[in-house]
């Protein structure tokens, strides 16, 4: 009984006390609000970076024999390969893409003297798709109406979604009519292009299927119809879609698809087994290699991919980040725990008498130790408690918080336009915070253990002579 | 615990009518490399209910003696019988229990703790015995019975005062009411008075006598005070870590 009592009389004495749970509650509520920062920032930068992308993408290499022994190529039949995506269980869409490489010129030369910067040429990455198809497989329908924004890059949404690449109803054309094209939107705010302008394209002399070099390039003048926005910066500077048999048209080429778009039902719940059985069931089918082992590197595994291994490197970065906040964080988690460590053994050393007289009084030397760790585990509960409660409310209110804190030092902490958010994101981990607190409080008894134990083994004949 | 010699057979309890028994008791402290004897060989015997005093010059092993008596200190040899019990071959959780229930501590410095008030201090005893469940039921039995005592010395308005806000005197009864809450069959007292002036020592010790032979609790007394020794039914004079002398007296009253 007297352990409870006296630990918390002893709390309430000693200022240093709180100092010491402050120090907790600081490196607690710091590690939740980075942490919540930092996954916030993954999760909008997961969004961003996926774009247009679907959930899975299969890119059969088409020029490989299927082994080595042989030299019978993937069978490119398009329709019996789509049939085999959608019997899949797991996609509930699918989309047949052609990409290539290109080059655009803007018609109406006064978009030179505009944006010098940009010279006269844009390379451009040119995607055929099916347009009921695409809809269903990936985010393009959404990224084409999306009207919101702060006003850097708006999109000009098309005259008719179902059918996107017709011409805009007021486009007049003195020759042929033209092919529609629609544009990610910071490629038309570069070139300042609207619905109705011509543009011309080039295709570039490589063929990214094949991957041969093909004598010359071909052009063939669109007029734009359209914009869309998908986050993605890379995809929002260089794509054009264009109809897919309209650029194999242009390109004069019998093999009209590169790849195949796939979404599927729940990809996060499914990703794992929807790649393995699209792999396969592809690979049984003749169209893309047979993995050989369970090499990860290998070579074949790109056939079937999905949009995270496509943009693995960013995500892995941020992820990497995350982790080494973390431990750098933890650091100052250590800190505080030193800060118990002296606090306490500062208490033991002043509380010499008080030891001897509890042992005189038939106290046992373990009861003297939870005495001590008690008071550790006052610091540890309520600094990590408090410390959960601060970090959790900075992180529903680190916008709020930000602004304040800009308009206080007159600078500008978090400058929206380079992450292209116009928000602090931050999303609180239940797991992770749980899993903060109990490393602060278990940090924390672990570094009043040592005093805990010096208390336990004092002599109460060297305690009681003190005075 | 460990030296068989130390085991306790039945043969070599004391009497039942014995409360504290030492015997043969040397205590030995390192110095640098050699060690210094204190109490070279010590026997003491004190009956249920006997008022005895311990008198000797500083540095004569008193305070070592009632260290090692009220199972603070270990002896280099001998053994201490306390209640029946040999209390080096216990484990430490059950001296400090034994230590909790049949020793009372009077201390020179009162030795209260400073963060608890009069009531709290006087508690403490109790505090330690029970775990925290078992001290919810039977608190109001023990709170009755440490402001009934408290009363009876004149705390009455002083309960909830701190160490701090009382004299020593006040000090001193609410220290001998923290060693009788729990009823022990023995007090150590360590020189009680030697810290308050004639008057008001007087007046502790007279509660202290008062106490003891209403309870009938034996009481063991360190003094250098000759006529507070007088006034014991025993004396007993250490020198150099030796008894020179136990005479038994008959108090005048």
């Amino acid at each position: 009984m007297y352990r409870w009592f006296l630990s918390l009389r002893y709390l309430r004495a000693r200022r240093t006390n709180w100092i010491g749970a402050a120090g907790i509650t600081v490196a607690v509520a710091a590690l939740i609000l980075i942490l919540s920062i930092m996954s916030g920032f993954l999760e909008e930068s997961r969004n961003h970076l996926r774009g247009n992308l679907g959930d899975l993408i299969i890119m059969p290499n088409q020029d490989s024999p299927l082994s080595g022994n042989n030299t019978v190529l993937p069978k490119t039949d398009e329709a019996a390969m789509m049939e085999i995506v959608r019997a899949n269980p797991h996609v509930s869409g699918a989309s047949l893409q052609m990409a290539w490489y290109g080059m655009l010129v803007p018609d109406s030369k006064s978009a030179l003297l505009k944006h010098p910067v940009f010279g006269d040429l844009s390379l451009i990455h040119l995607v055929g798709i099916d347009v009921p198809d695409e809809y269903g497989a990936s985010d393009l329908k959404a990224n084409m109406q999306a009207s919101d924004d702060s006003g850097t890059f708006k999109v000009t949404p098309v005259a008719d979604l179902q059918r996107p690449f017709d011409p805009p109803p007021f486009y007049y054309s003195d020759g042929a009519p033209k092919a529609g094209i629609v544009l990610g939107a910071q490629l038309a705010a570069a070139w300042n292009l609207h619905p109705g302008d011509e543009v011309e394209l080039f295709s570039l002399g490589v063929d990214p299927i094949t991957r041969s070099v093909e004598d010359q390039g071909c052009n063939r003048t669109f007029v734009v119809t359209g914009t869309f926005r998908s986050g993605e910066n890379e995809m929002d500077m260089e794509r054009v879609y264009v109809d897919r048999r309209t650029l194999a048209d242009m390109l004069g080429r019998t093999t009209a698809w590169s790849q195949i778009l796939v979404k599927l039902h729940d990809y996060e719940a499914n990703k794992v087994a929807a790649v393995a059985s699209l792999r396969s069931s592809l690979a049984e089918g003749g169209f893309v290699h047979r993995p050989s082992g369970d090499d990860a590197s290998d070579y074949y595994r790109t056939e079937v991919r999905t949009w995270e291994d496509l943009r693995g490197n960013l995500l892995g970065a941020i992820e990497n980040e995350k982790s080494l906040m973390g431990i750098m964080l933890s650091l100052v988690m250590v800190v505080a725990g030193f800060t118990v460590f002296a606090i306490l053994s500062m208490m033991v050393s002043e509380k010499r008498r008080d030891i001897g007289i509890l042992t005189a009084l038939g106290a046992h030397p373990s009861g003297v130790m939870s005495l001590f760790l008690m008071i550790g585990c006052w610091q540890a509960f309520l600094g990590a408690s408090l410390g959960a409660v601060l970090g959790v409310l900075g992180a529903l209110n680190i916008d709020a918080i930000e602004t304040k804190l800009s308009e206080l030092f007159g600078i500008q902490i978090f400058d929206r336009s380079i992450y292209l958010f116009d928000h602090i994101p931050s999303v609180i981990e239940v797991t992770g915070v749980a899993m903060i607190v109990l490393g602060a409080v278990t940090c924390t008894l672990v570094f009043a253990a040592v005093p805990a134990w010096r208390a336990a083994r004092l002599n109460p004949i060297d305690a009681l002579r003190f005075e | 615990m460990t030296d068989p010699s130390n085991a306790p057979t039945t043969d070599d309890a004391p009497a039942a009518d014995i409360i504290l028994s030492g015997r043969g008791i040397r205590r030995a402290f390192p110095v640098g490399e050699r060690s210094l004897e204190i109490l070279h060989g010590v026997d003491l015997e004190l009956g249920r209910g006997q008022r005895i005093s311990l008198m000797g010059a500083s540095g004569a092993g008193k305070t070592t003696l009632l260290n090692i008596l009220g199972l603070l200190d270990r002896p280099t040899e001998g053994e201490v019988w306390l209640d029946g019990l040999s209390a080096w071959t216990l484990t430490t959780p059950e001296r400090a229990q034994l230590r909790n229930t049949s020793i009372g501590f009077v201390f020179q410095f009162y030795h209260l703790l400073a963060e608890l008030n009069a009531l709290e201090n006087a508690l403490l005893p109790a505090m330690i015995a029970l775990p925290h469940v078992a001290y919810r039921h039977k608190r109001e039995e023990y709170e009755g019975k440490a402001v009934a005592m408290l009363e009876r010395f004149g705390l009455g308005d002083r309960l909830k005062h701190r160490p701090g806000q009382l004299s020593g005197g006040e000090q001193q009864r609410v220290a001998i009411a923290r060693a009788l809450l729990l009823d022990p069959p023995l007090i150590i007292a360590d020189e009680p008075t030697g810290n308050l002036d004639s008057s008001t020592g007087e007046r502790v010790l007279e509660l202290l006598f008062d106490e003891q032979e209403t309870r009938n609790t034996a009481l063991l007394l360190v003094t250098h005070d000759r006529r507070l020794a007088q006034r014991c039914e025993r004396m007993v004079h250490m020198e150099d870590g030796l008894i020179q002398a136990d005479s038994t007296l008959t108090i005048p009253t």
